[in-house]
């Protein structure tokens, strides 16, 4: 059996939790949600990493995808950015559908959907060669936007990185010399500077201090008023803080992962349909 | 609740990110047909000659015909990625004909030099009219072995014990002993041959002779074997030498009864690769062995002739007979170094063969 | 986990290294008296030193290997003394003509006439490595980028491989060659921009004789470094770190966007040490370009380079030494002194640039 419910409609778009009781490919009602995937598998070489995996990210929402680790969360982000075909050995199969278009179609440039879904990495990379105002405005230059007012744009992205405050008088320094959480807000800064619609977060805050993981959350909660988010995560509490919508990985021994189940945040933690969402959001094993 | 396995055997992966669109298909073809079109088009038809067509007007086409093609096939922002396509595949096909054109023309006129008697006669009784199938390289080879071997006796040693000193025993001199190695490495070889010269040979100390050659290769071989000897002895894993010392080993029974064997392999690697450095230097041997025609069996007094000066010599002598003996010495030369180096890579599949 | 026997809470604490209490006592005289007393609370830590060998067999074997590693030092100490005390009276004798000046006399029946001047051999040495150079930095950092991030897998394997080979040729075998093969192709080319740029000056000839000219020498030279810089650049590309080629591809940088800001930046330090190793290697070659250069030796070719006419310095200690006089051979010497100067200020220079970017990305 599958439920499909109709959940918040003042969010303006659809969204459709499904519980995955005996695995059926599911069938959407509404129409196609800002970001989503369809009957996505993926392999490394022969392996398949990710099965059936169908999830919808509707606009303008924070969705946190939560599961132990090695269930394949990370790779299912790098799908949705066009990242993933970089690995050899990379393959995937089904859809996803970005603004209504096939981002896998052949007429589709990567570079392309790549200014519009941007990403941020578990271990932050800023430039180590470039200052922080290159930094920020790297993104730019490297996607070939032309733009006519630079010290705005960074102002701005690094105010939205709650950054400004910390860096606004020595923004020629060099990048290197902020601190880890620093230097993650700075990666945020960067993405930000492209304008996309969709940002992608692979475990930001796992590797940064509290007072960092703070300023992150409240960026998040600030910058999913514009645009769609999606970010990985390993801390519950983290899910709980920032995200409208959560959906739980699962990969058992040997086998690809899936999504057991996906919804509300508030549904699938405090009331979660199946009992292995349960035991994993009440840290019973992962 | 129940959960089945998914079905999963029916999905193969796929990869959609290699299709290509038609668009990009013509495109690829278009920047090379044209260019190459024009180019036959003026290599056939006009007098120019080709490295002109060339420059010219091949070149500047095909990086046209790739910017306009990227912009119309894929947009503005490839075109950094399609001109550097263009340049650096014009740059490795640079590379490809110049390099291989040497490779092939030891080949091509060295090869039909090559019989047994090339390799074992010496030509203390030829002259430029001599016919070739008479004279050879013998002596020269022998010469070679002899200076490649006093210097391999003198360089190894020192060399395998300044990387012992750099990684083993961390003396306070040790980043001192590695810069003054990478120092070494820089000394020109005809540096190295006027050093011996000066110091040995202008004191009427030595005389020509193989070795003073030796020395002179020992200069040049020591800071290529120390290097490498040191990256080798890095690769032993520091629990095999706390192992050992904590069985009650002195330093030294450390580092010659644990360390160095396990490094063995890598370490005759590293005097591979020194001898492959210096087997075909001239300069050095030209101010210390000088030459000779005959088989000199003595390394301690009188010329010798080796390889690289024989190539010089003949070079020089301008005769056409010469000249294929020339060739044929080059290509003797080019086989000793492709075996070693074949010997250094079958040796270390995993280290630095370089 | 057992029970922590009850225990005096003093214990549990670890006091600082020394308090110092001040204590007022009743001394001798009965006047209260106050003092400092400095208590330590633990004992002052043996300093272990390094291993100091013991045995005379193990100081022994460090003797040797000390020696033996100090030979190094030794060596390259003793090539500057010798050089320089040899040829010591000629360039005493010359001053600081000998590298400025352009004459060359040597003559057995008058030593005292002879003059020994290198300046056309130096800065001809110089001209020819600056045309290599022009010619084979691009070429081997456009080939390193298209091994490292543009070739497929295995051709970009089997290049790695060729270019290690490449590196290994003799330069002897260049030097062959380089006449006999290249020098009629490379005319061709001299005649043919002697014919259509001969506006500019680079490319006038005013001897109608194109062969053995600094632009074929430099070529020969190019030839010979190009692998060299090609293996060093390769290698530090090779090591961009991947989070940042991801970081720039995720920002939606195409390939030469990753390479231009990511990947040539990184290298930059390493790219530069390896254009010193060709640049040295370059400044000290003798027999690649000794049949392909036309030493003149008492006139400088200052920017003709289509000219039969250059100089190097390496090449002319190989051609004069064969008849030398015993003061030319102290003048040869002394060049040898001046090339070894030259040869070492690059090697630093090289080592400095390298030491200093792998400190910057550390830091």
């Amino acid at each position: 059996m599958t439920a499909l419910h109709d959940i918040n409609p003042t969010k303006g778009m659809k969204m459709n939790a499904m519980v995955v009781e005996d695995h059926q490919r599911l069938k959407l009602v509404d129409s196609i949600a800002h970001l989503e995937t369809q009957g996505l598998y993926v392999w490394f070489g022969n392996r398949m990493i990710l099965a059936d995996i169908n999830l919808a990210f509707p606009e303008n929402s924070v969705t946190a995808l939560i599961g132990p680790s090695g269930c394949g969360k990370s790779t299912f982000i790098r799908v949705l950015n066009r990242m993933h075909e970089f690995i050899p050995g990379a393959a995937l199969a089904g859809k996803v559908f970005y603004e209504g278009r096939d981002i896998y179609d052949k007429d589709v440039d990567p570079v392309d959907i790549r200014t519009q879904v941007g990403m941020v990495f578990q271990k932050p990379n800023p430039f180590p060669t470039m200052s922080i105002k290159d930094n920020v405005l790297s993104g730019l230059r490297l996607a070939q936007i032309p733009f006519t007012n630079p010290d705005e744009i960074v102002e701005s992205c690094l105010m939205k990185a709650s950054l400004w405050n910390e860096t606004k008088d020595r923004l020629n320094a060099s990048a290197q010399s902020l601190s880890g959480g620093q230097q993650q807000r700075l990666c945020i800064a960067r993405a930000l500077a492209v304008n996309p619609k969709v940002l992608l977060m692979d475990e930001p805050c796992s590797a940064l201090d509290p007072g960092s993981t703070r300023h992150i959350e409240e960026t998040i909660r600030e910058i999913s008023k514009d645009m769609t988010v999606v970010i990985v995560t390993h801390n519950m509490q983290q899910a709980l803080r920032v995200s409208d919508y959560t959906a739980f990985f699962l990969a058992l021994d040997g086998n690809p992962g899936q999504i057991v189940e996906a919804g509300l945040t508030q549904q699938v933690f405090k009331n979660a349909k199946d009992s292995r969402t349960h035991d994993y959001v009440n840290g019973l094993f992962g | 609740m129940t959960s089945q396995v998914l079905d999963t055997s029916t999905m193969k992966p796929q990869y959609p990110w290699k299709k290509s669109r038609p668009t990009v298909v013509i495109a690829n073809s278009l920047i090379v047909v044209i260019p190459m079109s024009v180019y036959a088009f003026f290599f056939f038809f006009t007098d120019l000659p080709g490295a002109l067509i060339f420059i010219a007007i091949f070149l500047p086409i095909q990086i046209a015909m790739a910017v306009i093609m990227t912009i119309v096939a894929l947009g503005k922002r490839r075109v950094g990625d399609a001109v550097l396509s263009v340049l650096s595949v014009t740059a490795f096909s640079l590379v490809l004909a110049l390099l291989g054109s040497v490779l092939l023309s030891v080949a091509a006129r060295g090869l039909p030099a090559m019989r047994f008697s090339f390799l074992t006669q010496n030509n203390i009784y030829i002259s430029p009219t001599t016919e070739l199938t008479y004279g050879g390289v013998g002596h020269a080879l022998l010469g070679t072995l002899t200076v490649v071997a006093i210097g391999t006796v003198i360089a190894v040693p020192l060399g395998i014990a300044s990387a012992i000193y750099i990684t083993d025993m961390k003396g306070r001199l040790a980043g001192f002993v590695r810069f003054i190695v990478q120092a070494m490495s820089g000394v020109p070889s005809i540096v190295a041959g006027l050093f011996i010269l000066a110091a040995f040979i202008l004191t009427d100390f030595v005389g020509f002779s193989a070795l003073t050659g030796g020395l002179a290769y020992a200069i040049l071989m020591l800071p290529t074997v120390a290097r490498t000897s040191e990256e080798v002895l890095k690769l032993v894993p520091k629990e095999l030498r706390d192992a050992a010392t904590a069985l009650g080993s002195s330093r030294a029974r450390v580092i010659m009864r644990i360390v160095l064997p396990t490094a063995k392999a890598g370490i005759i690697t590293a005097v591979i690769l020194g001898v492959a450095r210096v087997v075909g230097e001239t300069a050095p041997l030209l101010l210390t062995t000088s030459n000779t025609n005959g088989t000199n069996l003595n390394p301690f007094k009188d010329p010798v002739s080796t390889i690289p000066v024989y190539i010089f010599q003949f070079l020089g002598s301008g005769y056409e007979s010469s000249i294929q003996r020339a060739w044929g010495a080059a290509f003797v030369l080019m086989l000793v170094v492709g075996i070693l180096f074949g010997l250094a890579r079958v040796l270390s599949p995993k280290g630095k063969a370089r | 986990m057992g029970c922590l026997p009850i225990v005096n809470q003093e214990f549990l604490r670890i006091k600082p290294f020394s308090q110092t209490k001040v204590i007022r006592f009743l001394n001798d005289k009965n006047v209260v008296e106050t003092q400092e007393i400095t208590n330590k609370s633990h004992p002052e830590p043996i300093r272990l030193g390094r291993e100091k060998s013991r045995t005379p067999s193990d100081k022994a074997f460090s003797g040797t290997i000390v020696i033996a590693a100090l030979s190094s030092l030794a060596i390259l100490v003793a090539i500057l003394i010798y050089l320089a005390s040899s040829s010591w009276p000629v360039l005493q004798k010359e001053g600081l003509d000998f590298i400025t000046g352009s004459t060359w006399v040597n003559s057995s029946a008058n030593p005292e006439e002879q003059t020994f001047q290198i300046w056309p051999m130096l800065y001809g040495t110089f001209l020819n490595s600056m045309l290599a150079l022009v010619i084979a930095v691009p070429v081997s950092i456009l080939l390193a980028i298209f091994i490292v991030f543009i070739a497929p897998d295995r051709l970009s394997r089997t290049l790695t491989v060729l270019v290690d080979v490449l590196a290994a040729i003799p330069s002897g075998i260049i030097g062959l060659w380089g006449f006999l093969v290249f020098t009629p192709v490379a005319e061709g080319w001299s005649k043919l921009l002697n014919q259509y740029f001969f506006l500019i000056p680079f490319f006038r000839n005013d001897q109608d004789q194109f062969a053995r000219s600094p632009f074929i020498a430099g070529w020969v030279l190019a030839i010979m470094i190009t692998p060299i810089i090609t293996v060093v650049a390769r290698e530090v590309l090779s090591q961009t770190p991947q989070e940042l080629l991801d970081a720039a591809r995720g920002l939606g940088g195409s390939l030469w966007g990753a390479v231009k800001f990511v990947a040539l930046p990184h290298a930059r330090g390493g790219i530069v040490g390896g254009v010193m190793l060709g640049l040295g290697r370059a400044l000290g070659e003798t027999i690649a370009i000794y049949f392909v250069l036309n030493l003149i030796f008492e006139k400088v070719n200052y920017f003709q380079i289509l000219n039969p006419q250059g100089g190097a310095i390496a090449s002319m200690i190989v051609a004069k030494f064969g008849e030398a006089t015993p003061d030319e051979i102290r003048a040869l010497l002394g060049a040898g002194l001046i090339l070894f100067l030259m040869t070492l200020v690059v090697n630093l220079i090289a080592n400095w640039i390298v030491a200093r970017s792998v400190r910057e990305k550390i830091a």
